[in-house]
């Protein structure tokens, strides 16, 4: 199982364990559409791995495609770590993915949609009104107001896992700035470097029109009578965790990257850049700067990243903002729980794809349920995310349960509790002790502009210390490229 | 162009300059320790005194270490995060603001910067310092002049090139004077004045600026104090010269400002044109003794001046726009701020 000795072919064998492999189905045994992978990767001998493996991480480094990590004094600059065996999704079961999706952004843009404007399902009692209210992203400054082409959320990366028997759930919805999108592109772009042979015999659909789709949504939604509307991506700053993101995709769709400094809002309520040749007017803003730090005179005062008058350009209609503000109503992970009912109610269909299965001990009933049962659960903090928050009670002290227990007990509205769910795993390469199982996500990334786009495939990410199920970049997660096939196999 | 954009590019590019430049000085001053007579410790930090004196960095340095020694000078002036203007600092500045603007440099220009980051990053201090490494001081040396040719090649000759320009110019004419003035403090500090080490001097200097060869192509016989000044200040062909880089630095900000070379459009434009001719139309006399040190003095003071009014034109400071009044404007420059400093 060695790597190490350079006469031996690669061999990627390990104990499958009691969960669902992505890449065998049984011992020795690989899927049908990882067969010719695997057929491929049998040619090359340890050697050739590892100068491959090497080389790619030296370009992720020298390209400066890193990202930070805060924590200690001073944050540092990391490489988010890439496993060169990629990860492989058949066409049907994408197609399954895909139209699932596509079912959930329309429900959750309808909602949004709904409860800034008449509130049907607030009414219908279908979510308590108490939920919605006290939502910690929900904006009452945005009520009544429309936007462009009623969408809310033009870009979302919605995270999905496995479970124990293969089947796709939704473990969240990211519909604020979801970050990630330029390591899908990179790390494509490395491995077709890196393995050009196996790209011609795989037939890998392509991601690379990721850009285009973006800008044209992004277009989609500038001020009316706008002939050629000018974009740009607000960013917080290069000390951003994802500002190597933010300037990759104002790069691939050249547009401007702005900082709040770089934008004044004029008497005629329009968004200006500062320029060397004076004044230029911005129509739309793909802003990676959460709502509260996004305009100083509307919503949190002390901020320095944002722009005074934002909100009032929004609101007379002269700037396009993707994604609109308020979204984060909809990352509340209680609010999570009522997207299947959200789907039934507004397009009067079944969910495509399940939730994980959820208590809300906003509920009397869940709330002794999930009290009682906490050494089973997982317990989520309604509002945090990156992995922060949460317990999980099968690895928890009785000290740490009993603690938890007091902070459910005194705040259910801001906990949700989940069945845990041991996330697939996918073989990875693990340094010394060759290759391993390790539990991996997805997170496809979808644009919702004059149609829904959802690239092929999107980040796979690996949580690669033994048996972890935490895969974010932030807590030694890495990822791999996301192969979608043009067949089953 | 964003008014942040330009300031990036300015500050990426005179960065770059000032690390060059500071490898340049403590090259030529090691080497040119090693034939010197005495190696005692703080004999040679008598002849690193000038050099720290004239970049304005004596103090720093005396507050920051307690030895003096010849490797203690090269770690502050390469390596030390204290000191703001060493290599390491530089270089460090230079990316963080091509980092700002990846998104508008070509990936060439950002990878080379990153390399120059890392293999700096990853250099023994030690080594270098107490080995004397010149190899590392040339490779320093050759990711700058890297990157001028990576920019000349892959970057478009338009508005942001002659940002680059800018920066890349007044760095350069900047440090000239500095290393003429160099030799200003090595006169007083040295009591045995002897023609031999006056010689030395000169050409050390000359050295330092990589402008050796092209002197001896011009002046065949000795090297001596009024061609070298000549020289450095004056020559209108030779690329380090202060008249040849504040020509250039004209010839960026009126491609800029789209305004003919004949007039000027701001006051950067104004404050360039009146100082090359302060330069053209200097006599001898002008260069000698005293008067030599006051035009140095005085070329050093109008060059920071130019760099606040290109900033204040074209960077941050003023929102260029007739809807706004005068007092909106005010206000407005005293909230903007810029990154950088020099």
């Amino acid at each position: 199982m060695s790597v190490h000795n350079s006469e031996t072919n690669m061999q990627i064998k390990y104990d499958l364990g009691e969960f669902y492999d992505e890449m065998f189905a049984s011992p020795g045994v690989p899927r049908p559409h990882y067969r010719n992978l695997l057929e491929r990767f049998a040619e090359l001998t340890a050697e050739e791995f590892n100068l491959k493996r090497e080389a790619v991480d030296l370009s992720f480094l020298q390209q400066g495609i890193t990202f930070t990590v805060y924590g200690d004094q001073k944050s540092t600059e990391r490489i988010f770590p890439f496993d060169l065996i990629p990860r492989i999704i058949p066409k049907n079961e994408w197609h399954h993915l895909k139209i699932g999706l596509e079912q959930r952004i329309q429900a959750l843009n309808l909602f949004l949609h709904d409860i800034y404007h008449e509130q049907k399902i607030i009414k219908d009692g279908i979510v308590p009104r108490e939920i919605l209210e006290s939502a910690k992203h929900f904006r009452k400054e945005i009520i009544g107001m429309d936007v462009p082409n009623n969408i809310y959320i033009h870009i979302c990366g919605t995270d999905i896992i496995r479970d124990d028997k293969g089947a796709y759930l939704v473990l969240e919805d990211n519909g604020r700035s979801p970050s990630g999108v330029s390591y899908m592109i990179e790390n494509r772009q490395a491995m077709k470097k890196a393995f050009p042979k196996l790209f011609q015999q795989m037939g890998v659909r392509p991601i690379t029109d990721y850009s285009d789709h973006l800008l044209s949504a992004l277009k989609h939604i500038a001020p009316k009578n706008t002939l050629n509307p000018v974009v740009a991506v607000l960013t917080p700053g290069v000390y951003n965790s994802a500002y190597f993101e933010h300037c990759f995709l104002a790069r691939q769709m050249g547009v401007e990257i702005v900082e709040g400094r770089d934008l004044v809002v004029q008497q005629d309520n329009c968004v200006y850049m500062r320029t060397t040749e004076g004044l230029k007017k911005v129509d739309v803003l793909y802003r990676r700067i959460d709502d509260d730090f996004i305009d100083p005179e509307a919503f949190r005062k002390d901020s320095l990243l944002g722009v005074p008058g934002l909100m009032r350009a929004y609101r007379a209609g002269n700037l396009g903002l993707a994604n609109a503000i308020g979204t984060g109503v909809a990352d509340d992970k209680v609010m999570y729980c009522f997207v299947p009912d959200m789907i039934k109610y507004y397009l009067d269909q079944e969910p495509i794809l399940p939730n994980v299965e959820t208590w809300l001990p906003y509920r009397e009933k869940d709330l002794s349920y999930t009290l009682e049962n906490m050494e089973n659960l997982v317990v989520k903090a309604a509002n945090e995310a990156g992995g922060y928050g949460m317990i999980i009670g099968p690895a928890a002290s009785k000290e740490e349960l009993a603690e938890f227990r007091e902070k459910v007990k005194a705040k259910p509205r801001d906990f949700i509790a989940q069945t845990p769910i041991s996330l697939s795993r996918h073989p990875t390469y693990c340094g010394d002790k060759g290759f391993g199982g390790r539990h991996i996500d997805l997170r496809p990334y979808i644009i919702c502009g004059e149609k829904i786009k959802i690239t092929p495939g999107g980040l796979t990410r690996v949580a690669l210390r033994e048996g972890s199920l935490v895969v974010n970049s932030s807590q030694g997660g890495g990822s791999k490229d996301t192969w979608v096939l043009n067949s089953d196999q | 162009m964003l008014c942040r954009v330009a300031d990036s590019l300015f500050w990426m590019s005179r960065y770059i300059e000032r690390a060059e430049n500071t490898v340049r000085l403590a090259d030529v001053m090691l080497q040119t320790l090693l034939e010197s007579e005495h190696a005692q410790d703080d004999i040679s930090y008598s002849h690193w005194q000038p050099l720290l004196a004239s970049l304005g960095e004596q103090e720093i340095f005396e507050d920051l270490y307690d030895s003096h020694d010849s490797h203690h000078v090269t770690e502050f002036l390469i390596f030390s995060r204290d000191n703001h203007s060493s290599v390491f600092s530089s270089i460090a500045a230079a990316r963080e603001n091509a980092r700002m603007i990846r998104d508008q440099i070509s990936s060439e220009m950002w990878e080379v910067i990153n390399k120059l980051y890392l293999y700096l990053k990853n250099t023994d201090a030690k080594q270098v310092c107490h080995e004397l490494n010149f190899n590392f001081f040339r490779q320093i040396k050759e990711y700058s002049l890297l990157f001028q040719g990576i920019t000349e090649s892959t970057f478009p000759h338009q508005l942001g090139y002659e940002f680059i320009e800018c920066g890349r110019q007044i760095e350069r004419a900047d440090k000239t004077c500095r290393i003429l003035d160099a030799k200003r403090y090595m006169k007083t500090t040295d009591d045995q004045k002897s023609d031999s080490l006056d010689y030395a001097q000169w050409a050390a200097l000359l050295k330092g600026c990589s402008a050796l060869d092209a002197y001896r192509q011009i002046f065949v016989a000795d090297i001596e104090a009024a061609n070298v000044r000549k020289f450095l200040i004056l020559s209108r062909h030779f690329p380090r010269s202060v008249l040849f880089c504040i020509q250039k630095l004209q010839n960026a900000l009126h491609s800029i400002s789209q305004c003919p070379i004949t007039h000027f459009s701001n006051e950067a434009e104004r404050l360039v044109g009146r100082l090359i001719s302060i330069i053209k139309y200097s006599t001898d006399k002008d260069l000698e003794g005293d008067g030599a040190t006051k035009m140095i003095t005085e070329i050093e003071d109008e060059l920071a001046a130019i760099a606040i009014e290109i900033n204040k034109r074209y960077m941050f400071s003023e929102i260029i726009d007739p809807a706004l009044d005068t007092e909106e404007k005010k206000d407005d420059s005293v909230t903007s701020q810029s990154q950088t400093s020099s």
